[in-house]
């Protein structure tokens, strides 16, 4: 290690210096955080709308560019967004010839109608309603991060506060606490977010339902974890000095020993975030999570699975993005683990 | 044995009856009813059926009658299917499901075992690495990813399956190998971890010495100590499987029980949630004690206790 000797190193400088040597990790944050960005930023440059729909444009492969089509040459709007394809077999004259002088000249007449090539290209594509796939997918992103963040924050939330109490109070109400955990750990956690989905049916709030159903059923195994970290803490003598001034437990707790369980939190949370994302986007895939004109990455893969026989590229690309932004995570929080893990840097 | 049996068997009543009284309640304070309809429906009519299907009732009544069917197996008429109970619809959907299970869980032992002791034996070669960077995509990716990806492939491309159906023995395959890639990954993975373990041991050294063949070795002594923490990852395998038919059944329109509870759902019929959910959970204890009881018999360590 190439740091001063002299220098105190705090911990998580250390950790921060064992994770940029793990280049699969370092590699998955870039990721993550390009991901990240695109999502949150692209759409204020991206010139086409998610929403934008033209039905007898229809659903195109990637690089597709669509054909304006105007009745009168002057008009800035166009009347009809159409496809190479339509063109040839509906409008033009000469076949394929005519398409050419198209693409040649960038507009023809034909009978008083007016054809010039749009300039707008379709990256990825389009949906069978014309909209754009990669606009979409940065739509759905926004909702599946965010449903991941927040989910996770609001698990972190109950689990960190429901494992450091019932880890310090100890003895019969600890007993009782996790006995409670047990049984909820009985049923699988997503029969447990469909009977939330279908108690509280509501479609205002539906995104916030989506957060608070996944994070009431993923602190469990948070809570085990702080549990067990306060239990290992709280016997330590920091503890017992803060109690022999007279600290009040509340402070203690969340003063004290919340926050020295935080590397072990911070790994799970990491690890948390791609389990929250695969939860909900199989719930908008069956139908119970997202509900459209909203979208999310699990909606968008569910439209493409109805369609894959006719429009392979609807499956196959948002899948790619959702797939590959679990890896990241997954290699993150791995890679977090490895680095911030206490047993691992004593020497 | 008898007696770890029946200890068990009572510990998972409080269990039961805890989830029966939590789900019964989530169920209850649910908004919109079987009969809140788009379509006007003449109110003495769905005061006939309220009273039909007992909703009229107190909560507690209620709350008892039903526990009291569900303990007697005499389950009430349904709301979404007019004429059926629950104990219809479970019986008939489980079995399909019972079936997917357990292909699902073949493909996870055929494939997973076998690449675990591969990738054990010739620890650190390609033959370890290869196969263990596709067990991590195998757990990384999504049941709903590979299942429309399967479909596509081999269904609509290469034309070798049919892509949705329940009919004969072709179509198992598909559902079959999406529910059980992701456990197959996993299995290769704890397996792999045992066996490294089992073969640093000193009775397999023991066996080594007495000349035994490798192949003897590995797969006589060491796999049987090697697949421990396969057996005890079953149990909790078995919830995932349960999750993990929902989607594979909605890809794959198989007439299971999964796909039964997600329409059950969406249609809010409220008492076959809260019998599918009793099932699953009785089910779900109900392996993790058989889980427990195989491992006993496996491991002769955790016999004496």
């Amino acid at each position: 290690m190439n740091t001063n000797e002299n220098k105190a190193v705090s911990p998580w400088s250390e950790a921060w210096h064992r994770l940029k040597d793990n280049r699969l990790a370092m590699f998955s944050l870039g990721y993550f955080v390009l991901i990240v960005l695109l999502c949150y930023l692209l759409p204020l440059l991206y010139p086409i709308s998610p929403t934008d729909q033209s039905l007898s444009f229809g659903a195109n492969p990637p690089l597709s560019k669509g054909i304006e089509l105007r009745y009168d040459a002057e008009q800035e709007e166009f009347d009809e967004f159409i496809t190479e394809k339509e063109f040839v077999e509906l409008y033009s004259e000469n076949g394929e010839s005519d398409l050419e002088r198209l693409v040649a000249d960038q507009q023809t007449e034909l009978s008083g109608m007016y054809f010039s090539r749009s300039d707008r290209i379709h990256l990825l594509g389009t949906d069978s309603h014309g909209r754009d796939l990669f606009a979409r997918i940065l739509q759905g992103g926004r909702v599946s991060l965010g449903v991941g963040f927040l989910a996770t924050l609001v698990s972190l939330t109950i689990g960190v506060v429901y494992g450091s109490v019932s880890g310090y109070i100890g003895g019969r109400i600890d007993a009782c606490m996790m006995r409670v955990v047990d049984v909820l750990y009985a049923i699988p956690f997503l029969i447990f977010v469909i009977l939330l989905m279908v108690v509280f049916e509501a479609s205002k709030h539906q995104l916030l339902l989506i957060f608070i159903a996944i994070g009431a059923v993923e602190w469990l195994t948070m809570a085990r974890i702080v549990r067990g970290q306060v239990i290992h803490l709280k016997s330590q003598e920091f503890v017992d000095a803060a109690r022999a001034i007279g600290v009040r437990p509340f402070t203690i707790i969340f003063r004290h020993l919340a926050p020295n369980t935080l590397g072990p939190v911070i790994v799970y949370a990491t690890l948390l975030i791609p389990a929250v994302m695969l939860l909900e986007s199989t719930l908008s895939f069956l139908g119970l999570g997202i509900q459209p004109p909203n979208a999310s990455w699990g909606t968008l893969i569910k439209e493409g699975a109805d369609k894959m026989t006719v429009y392979p590229w609807l499956l196959i690309i948002p899948s790619l993005f959702f797939s590959l932004t679990l890896f990241a995570m997954n290699f993150l929080g791995d890679g977090l683990r490895d680095a911030l893990d206490v047993k691992s840097s004593k020497d | 044995m008898l007696r770890f049996f029946l200890i068990r068997l009572g510990q998972s009543i409080p269990t039961l009856l805890a989830i029966y009284t939590i789900t019964f309640f989530m169920v209850r304070s649910a908004p919109g009813g079987p009969f809140s309809q788009e379509r006007k429906v003449a109110p003495h009519i769905i005061e006939a059926q309220m009273e039909y299907y007992g909703f009229n009732d107190p909560v507690y009544v209620q709350y008892f009658r039903s526990l009291e069917q569900h303990l007697t197996f005499d389950f009430p008429p349904l709301t979404s299917y007019p004429g059926l109970t629950a104990g219809d619809i479970i019986g008939e959907s489980f079995p399909v499901s019972l079936e997917l299970g357990i292909w699902a869980l073949l493909v996870a032992l055929l494939f997973g075992i076998p690449t675990g002791v591969l990738a054990a034996t010739k620890q650190n070669t390609a033959a370890d690495y290869a196969p263990m960077s596709m067990a991590m995509l195998g757990i990384c990716l999504p049941t709903f990813v590979i299942g429309p990806l399967l479909a596509l492939f081999f269904g609509v491309w290469l034309g070798w399956f049919k892509v949705s159906g329940w009919f004969d023995l072709s179509d198992r395959i598909l559902p079959a190998l999406t529910l059980g890639l992701f456990y197959a990954a996993y299995v290769a993975r704890l397996t792999r971890v045992g066996m490294l373990e089992v073969l640093g041991m000193d009775y397999v050294r023991t066996a080594r010495a007495k000349g035994l063949p490798e192949r003897i070795v590995v797969l006589k002594h060491a796999l049987r100590g090697g697949v421990m923490p396969v057996v005890s990852f079953l149990g909790p395998a078995l919830a995932g499987l349960v999750s993990g038919s929902f989607v594979v059944e909605t890809i794959f329109q198989v007439p299971g029980l999964g796909r039964h509870f997600v329409q059950a759902a969406l249609s809010r019929d409220h008492s076959l949630v809260l019998s599918t959910v009793l099932f699953y959970a009785a089910l779900i204890i109900l392996a993790n004690v058989a889980v427990d009881a195989a491992q006993i018999l496996l491991n002769p360590k955790l016999r004496k206790r």
